[in-house]
């Protein structure tokens, strides 16, 4: 009978092991077909709907995600970036198990993140640059011991990895000062460090450069470099800043209105939109403006060339393959006087506004 | 359970630190709430003098000031403010950083509170027991300290404090429903304020009144201990307390599970 038992357990643990192994050859993260829905209150505007809507409030379902699917490779560092309110949040939150979707399937190193969230948050580290994880009132020395047990590290790693990331993250100057006192970019750096301190498989950093400036921005990019090398953390991240996901991200999804927009190596954006420009101009004398025809001039297509007055400011975004900006230049000046004039590289938001126009164009 | 306290020690560990850091405000609460009381010890005071009956109700004058103290001890120790930080945290959105953390959302708070509370026993308890024995002792002149009566009230209680901590926790959770818990605290605290018998004793009310709060689970949170400690029931009534007692706790517990399972499947962080 004991016997039995223990081959049974033997074959328990083989299964298991093969179990694993399958999925450890699968990629890392899974998302498929994710859809979130919010019920929202609406209140008709002042007082009196105010009071209308608390005795009879109305309710309209909004879509935040509406279809997403992508996979990560173990330690890939995955650049999650769209406008405001395109849906980026919402897809972290239900990655990290805060959210349940709607519908779809997410499935993390072989867990599904929302069905036993305690089980499945020990494997995966977040930040929220919006928000923070360590104690408020507490010194931050006192927010790492209280992971520490949280998270049964025992007391040879801890040290080993505090080690780590005071080397990477330069906590120790403020490691005893109360998180309140703390200022943006070090809160940042103790925040990171909070969600590494048990080595988790998979980091979720969601805007983490937020407000800050250009030095700790920096620094905090290497560090987020630095583990994903020496540990092979995956990384997702979310951001704002272009600069971050030049600098870090292998690859980019991108949304926009809770659908996925692009799906690629950032080589592939720069070489479809990385010679986008965006050249601006103040005239001295608004009607001056009417004499330039840019269509006729250059006779670019509306992708390469398109040009926007809004009585004050004239610009013109251009592709800087097809046209050279002393061309442009010269062709401007020498129909009109201009009181301010800058040339720029086309801004995130440029990007994902022409990303999302080609592809309606594409479904056109 | 010694796995419990191990990871969830820190946070009671925290909460004495957090305690510690706000001692004038916690002060200034203290000190609002023994006003309170003496007003109406002057106020049963003034009943019983112009009265002139010897006891009220089936209380005698020291009874009563006995009950009005112990009454507030009893509330002090056993409230908690489960709502007002659940609710908190979940107006603000801060409830997202709990979920990441692979902790039971319920005994993080319950620990962290016991923290901040432990500065609370140490600073009122004695001092205010001293206090009532020895007013007991001048003015009917014999020691009448029951160490019986103070062992059951202690386990009472305890138990109250873990009613009125989940009960608080299931209030919390309609925050994820009306968003903004500060009016619907205020009112909750006052309706079981006068329910659990810490305004005035529940014999005094009509006996069907009183039948049913004392069935209730507000009963279960002041005047049950505080009847315990003054030795008026006999055995029976102590171990139907004491079921109550555990009864509304086990209710409590699995209520604030299922509201907190169902809430987490629509819940919305507000806040970005």
């Amino acid at each position: 009978m004991t016997r039995f038992v223990s081959t049974c357990h033997l074959l328990a643990v083989i299964n298991r092991k093969t179990k694993l192994t399958e999925k450890e050859m699968k990629k890392l993260i899974y998302v498929e077909n994710l859809k979130k829905e919010f019920k929202k209150t609406i209140k008709d505007p002042g007082l009196k709907g105010s009071i209308k809507s608390f005795f009879k409030p109305k309710n309209e379902i909004i879509t935040a995600v509406k279809d997403i699917s992508f996979h990560v490779d173990k330690g890939e560092v995955l650049g999650f970036i769209g406008p405001n309110g395109a849906g980026k949040s919402t897809v972290i939150k239900m990655l990290t198990g805060i959210l349940t979707p709607t519908s779809g399937r997410c499935e993390i190193n072989g867990k599904i993140p929302y069905k036993n969230r305690k089980n499945y948050v020990k494997e995966i580290g977040v930040v929220f640059g919006q928000r923070t994880q360590l104690w408020w009132d507490l010194a931050l020395r006192e927010t790492y011991t209280v992971l520490k047990e949280i998270y049964e590290v025992d007391d040879e790693s801890y040290k080993k990895r505090m080690a780590f990331l005071n080397e990477v993250l330069e906590l120790d100057d403020f490691i005893t000062s109360p998180v309140r006192t703390l200022s943006l970019g070090q809160r940042m750096r103790a925040d990171i460090a909070a969600s590494l301190l048990h080595s988790p498989k998979v980091l979720f950093l969601d805007e983490p450069t937020i407000g800050l400036d250009v030095v700790v921005k920096d620094n905090i990019r290497k560090a987020i470099k630095a583990i994903n090398s020496e540990e092979n953390t995956t990384v997702i991240l979310t951001t704002h800043d272009l600069q971050d996901v030049e600098d870090l991200c292998g690859r980019i999804v991108m949304i926009d209105k809770g659908s996925k927009v692009f799906d690629g190596k950032i080589s592939d954006l720069k070489s479809r939109y990385g010679s986008s420009r965006e050249l601006k101009f103040i005239p001295e004398n608004p009607d001056s403006v009417k004499s330039l025809d840019f269509n006729k001039e250059f006779n670019l297509k509306s992708e390469d060339m398109a040009y926007e007055n809004d009585g004050v400011t004239f610009s013109v975004r251009f592709n800087n393959d097809k046209i050279g900006v002393e061309k442009l230049l010269n062709y401007i000046l020498s129909k009109t006087h201009v009181k301010d004039i800058n040339v720029s590289d086309a801004d995130i938001e440029e990007i994902i506004k022409g990303i999302y126009r080609s592809e309606v164009k594409l479904d056109a | 359970m010694r796995k419990i306290f191990r990871i969830y020690k820190p946070f009671t560990h925290a909460g004495v630190l957090l305690a510690a850091q706000y001692r004038a405000n916690f002060y200034f609460f203290i000190l609002g709430d023994i006003l309170r009381c003496f007003i109406n010890y002057f106020l049963w005071h003034a009943v019983f003098t112009s009265g002139g009956n010897k006891t009220f109700m089936g209380f005698s004058e020291v009874d009563m000031v006995v009950y009005i103290f112990i009454s507030f001890l009893t509330s002090v120790l056993a409230y908690s403010d489960g709502s007002y930080a659940v609710g908190e945290e979940i107006r603000d959105g801060n409830i997202a950083m709990r979920m990441i953390k692979p902790i039971r959302f319920d005994l993080a708070f319950l620990f962290q509170e016991l923290g901040e509370r432990l500065i609370t026993v140490t600073l009122i308890f004695v001092p205010l027991l001293v206090g009532v024995e020895i007013y007991k002792f001048v003015v009917t002149g014999a020691f009448a300290f029951n160490i019986v009566n103070f062992i059951i009230y202690i386990f009472s209680l305890i138990l109250a404090y873990l009613i009125c901590f989940y009960f608080n926790v299931c209030y919390g959770y309609s925050a994820f429903v009306l968003k903004n818990l500060w009016g619907a605290n205020f009112l909750k605290d006052c309706i079981v304020g006068f329910l659990s018998g810490g305004v005035i004793p529940l014999a005094f009310l009509p006996p069907v009144i009183s039948t049913i709060l004392n069935i209730l689970p507000f009963a279960a949170l002041t005047y049950t201990p505080v009847m315990l400690y003054l030795g008026m029931y006999d055995v029976p009534t102590i171990i139907i307390s004491f079921g109550l007692q555990i009864f509304w706790l086990i209710f409590f517990i699995i209520l604030q599970q299922i509201i907190w399972n169902a809430c987490v499947k629509r819940m919305s962080v507000q806040g970005g």
